[in-house]
């Protein structure tokens, strides 16, 4: 099996399963964290650890920091959470047609939940949104700006800096959300130097289990809970705390940021192979030429996306067509559209998404594999 | 002691003259098998009625309302029965009865509580009790009266009816659950039919197995054009119309090269059509082998190009077996509509490709002619796909 869809998910790593199954074997984890008996201490002495080596990591507080249950969580805690909280901080959120579904739905719905407006900017050629219109459009009534680090479908990398320099001229109480989901474990993420000010993770991006997340919220910006219950994370998150999938993540999160180096390294090499032989052979690269190297997308002409799809499946080869949080339903991606690539190479287009398991022959096998479905299957 | 039994009435099985057995045996043989999972069952028959109820008095099935639901739902799934009712049986004399039937009115009223007017019909077909009819009514009426206040007799209009018969046994029922009428399914012969992932195809088997036909399947796949999900999908929309027509075997036809060839060697405009004829071809070859006396088809008159008139009868040519479509009056509501009755409607819009919509052309032929055919096949091996097709055939039994 080759595996290109790591945007989608990753393969938990054996260290990831290691830990989580040696701790829920343990006799002295199992406690909930708020028992005031000593296995529920010991449970939260380690939850308390865990959070702290997360934080030292990305380079925050740990009282910056809580866990979650996923990436989609975050994006809507922070967004309405905030505006729920800072009516006075403005009406306006900034953001692109080419975020990620979690964001998008919670823009259009915090319209009708607090009356905020959505002003989309749009997206230029190369994936980055167009920073002169964002300039333009940050005024005092703007609340908070939503983007991503790296988009999901293109790899396209925001300009943060730049876009932090463009809120500090024009409203310093504007706060910025940044959706790190497709960048931890592939660029540096240091959260003490970003000048964002909420930031949102996921564990099963970089081959942790699906049902951890990790949210930030910059030390003084107070936002509403989007869960209330018990009052555990300070509030912020209710719910008992998860030590095993805590630690499941802080596991993946630091062998993420030890390996990012080679890791890039490693994913750049079999991306720079790929678009080299790929467009050898009548494919279109929609990826911009400087995407983050992780995800390559790509329009093969003649073959509908989820064709081709499934002809390398057959071939035992994953990847996606349109991100896979919203391909149940049958569409060409909106990402690529915004981006202005036409109708007709976007519903050509799969992606693939690489991490470092993935291994340059693997890269060899899959243009082999592409010559052998041209030959079998081209329409034309 | 008394117990759950189904009452379930026959419709147009009771009009057939010197067949009507043939068709009443039939018929119990398929609630047989429709219900073959919930135990052991006494199923007979008394004039144009059919009873059911557990051999066992304690099949758990029978005992709880509402795993007796669930077998009234399935009675009525089955071709022939026109409604169906759940019914108390029990023995005994008019304290019984009366005991019985408020007992039996309490249940009801927990299902339908907006029912607030309702009157006695009795029958007394042991002619050795006591009560005669009318008196039997009035008894029963004035318990149930004493029993529920919100409740009052209206003999014109009532909002429900308790039946209440005394025979060997005695029952008591109300309300009944209307079925989908027709014919027991296996009283006219058995066909193939060409089912796609869409709408119209599941409702197409439906209809015919509504008339006694009992149902074979064809299912012409294209990976990677169209995927495994989609070939899962047909599994299920297979599943769903074999819940009315009863046991099926599903051919999977590997369509995939066949399909490259046509692409490669026939004009795009006539693409459909072609591929339409070859598939009659192959479904009439799996029909001859497997016992089927005809294809049948979900066209609907003008929906699509290949279901023009000119086109059908273009594809027409190439079998011998009659082709029934019996959707080609109905417009698409009408079939959605259909679809949705059955529950077919959820699966059948999944959004799977299906082999018709990768390769259609912009502009397909709407009126072809003999000649356009002609040329369209010059190029091609039918014959070769055809053997194709049938050799690589997969049977899935539904």
């Amino acid at each position: 099996m080759i595996y290109f869809d790591n945007s989608a998910t990753t393969r938990p790593s054996p260290k990831v399963a290691e830990v989580l199954s040696r701790e829920l074997l343990s006799d002295e984890l199992y406690g909930n964290p708020g028992s005031i008996h000593k296995l529920g201490t010991k449970a939260s002495r380690s939850y308390d650890a865990a959070l702290k080596k997360a934080a030292d990591l990305l380079h925050c507080g740990a009282d910056e920091l809580y866990f979650t249950s996923c990436g989609t969580e975050n994006t809507n805690t922070v967004i309405e959470g905030y505006l729920s909280r800072n009516r006075r901080a403005g009406k306006t959120v900034i953001t692109t047609g080419t975020e990620h579904k979690a964001t998008l739905e919670t823009v259009k719905r915090a319209e009708t939940l607090y009356g905020s407006k959505t002003v989309y900017i749009k997206t230029l050629p190369d994936g980055t949104p167009d920073l002169e219109e964002l300039e333009n459009s940050i005024d005092d009534d703007t609340a908070m700006l939503c983007f991503t680090h790296v988009n999901n479908e293109s790899g396209a990398i925001l300009p943060l800096e730049k876009i932090v320099a463009i809120r500090d001229r024009k409203n310093r109480n504007t706060k910025i959300f940044l959706d790190c989901v497709q960048s931890l474990g592939k660029l540096p993420i240091d959260l003490s130097g970003m000048k964002t000010d909420m930031a949102s993770f996921s564990g099963h991006k970089i081959h942790s289990v699906k049902g951890t997340g990790l949210m930030y919220i910059r030390k003084g910006i107070n936002i509403d809970p989007l869960i209330v219950g018990g009052g555990q994370q300070k509030g912020m998150r209710s719910g008992t705390q998860s030590l095993f999938l805590a630690d499941a993540f802080v596991t993946a999160l630091e062998e993420a940021v030890n390996d990012r180096k080679e890791a890039y390294e490693r994913v750049e090499k079999i991306n720079l192979f790929l678009r080299e032989e790929l467009v050898k052979r009548k494919a279109v690269i929609n990826s911009p030429a400087d995407a983050l190297p992780f995800v390559l997308n790509v329009a093969f002409d003649g073959f509908e996306s989820e064709t081709m799809l499934h002809a390398l499946e057959s071939f035992d080869i994953c990847v996606s067509t349109v991100s896979a949080c919203s391909s149940k339903t049958k569409a060409v991606s909106y990402v690529l559209l915004e981006m202005g690539i036409p109708r007709k190479t976007a519903a050509n287009s799969v992606r693939l998404s690489f991490s470092k398991f993935n291994t340059m022959e693997e890269a060899e096998k899959f243009i082999e594999t592409v010559d052998k479905i041209y030959e079998l299957y081209a329409l034309k | 002691m008394s117990k759950n039994v189904i009452l379930a009435r026959m419709g147009e099985v009771t009009l057939k003259g010197l067949n009507r057995g043939k068709f009443e045996i039939q018929l119990k043989s398929n609630l047989k098998y429709r219900l073959r999972s919930y135990g052991k069952l006494a199923i007979y028959q008394s004039q144009s009625r059919i009873w059911i109820e557990a051999k066992d008095d304690e099949n758990p099935v029978f005992k709880s309302e509402e795993s007796a639901k669930e077998i009234l739902h399935a009675v009525t799934q089955v071709f022939g029965i026109v409604s169906a009712s759940l019914a108390r049986k029990f023995e005994g004399g008019i304290e019984d009865i009366i005991t019985n039937s408020v007992e039996y009115v309490r249940n009801y009223l927990n299902e339908h509580p907006d029912h607030k007017t309702f009157k006695v019909e009795g029958k007394r077909g042991d002619k050795s009790f006591p009560l005669k009819s009318p008196e039997i009514c009035a008894e029963v009426g004035a318990a149930v009266l004493e029993n529920f206040e919100q409740l009052s007799v209206n003999v014109n209009e009532p909002d429900f009816i308790l039946y209440v018969e005394v025979r060997d046994y005695n029952y008591v029922y109300a309300g009944k659950v209307m079925g989908h009428r027709g014919l027991p399914v296996g009283t006219a012969g058995k066909g193939m039919l060409l089912l796609s992932g869409g709408i119209d195809s599941p409702v197409a088997g439906y209809m015919m197995a509504s008339r006694g036909m009992q149902l074979d399947a064809v299912y012409f796949h294209s990976f990677p054009y169209t995927s495994e999900q989609a070939k899962e999908k047909v599994v299920d929309l297979a599943r769903i119309v074999s819940g009315f027509s009863g046991k099926m075997n599903l051919y999977v036809v590997n369509f995939t090269q066949i399909q490259l060839d046509m692409y490669k060697n026939s004009p795009q405009d006539m693409l459909t059509i072609t591929m339409r004829r070859v598939m009659l071809q192959i479904a009439e070859k799996l029909a001859e082998k497997s016992g089927c006396k005809c294809l049948i088809t979900g066209e609907s008159l003008g929906q699509v190009a290949s279901q023009t008139l000119e086109a059908i009868a273009i594809t027409n040519e190439v079998t011998d077996m009659p082709i029934l479509r019996p959707l080609i009056g109905l417009d698409k509501e009408a079939t959605c509509d259909i679809s949705r009755r059955i529950g077919a409607f959820e699966t059948s819009i999944l959004p799977y490709e299906d082999c018709c919509t990768v390769f259609v052309a912009k502009h397909p032929k709407t009126h072809p002619k003999h000649v356009d055919i002609e040329e369209a096949e010059k190029n091609l091996d039918i014959e070769k796909m055809v053997s194709d097709g049938v050799a690589g055939v997969e049977i899935i039994e539904i």
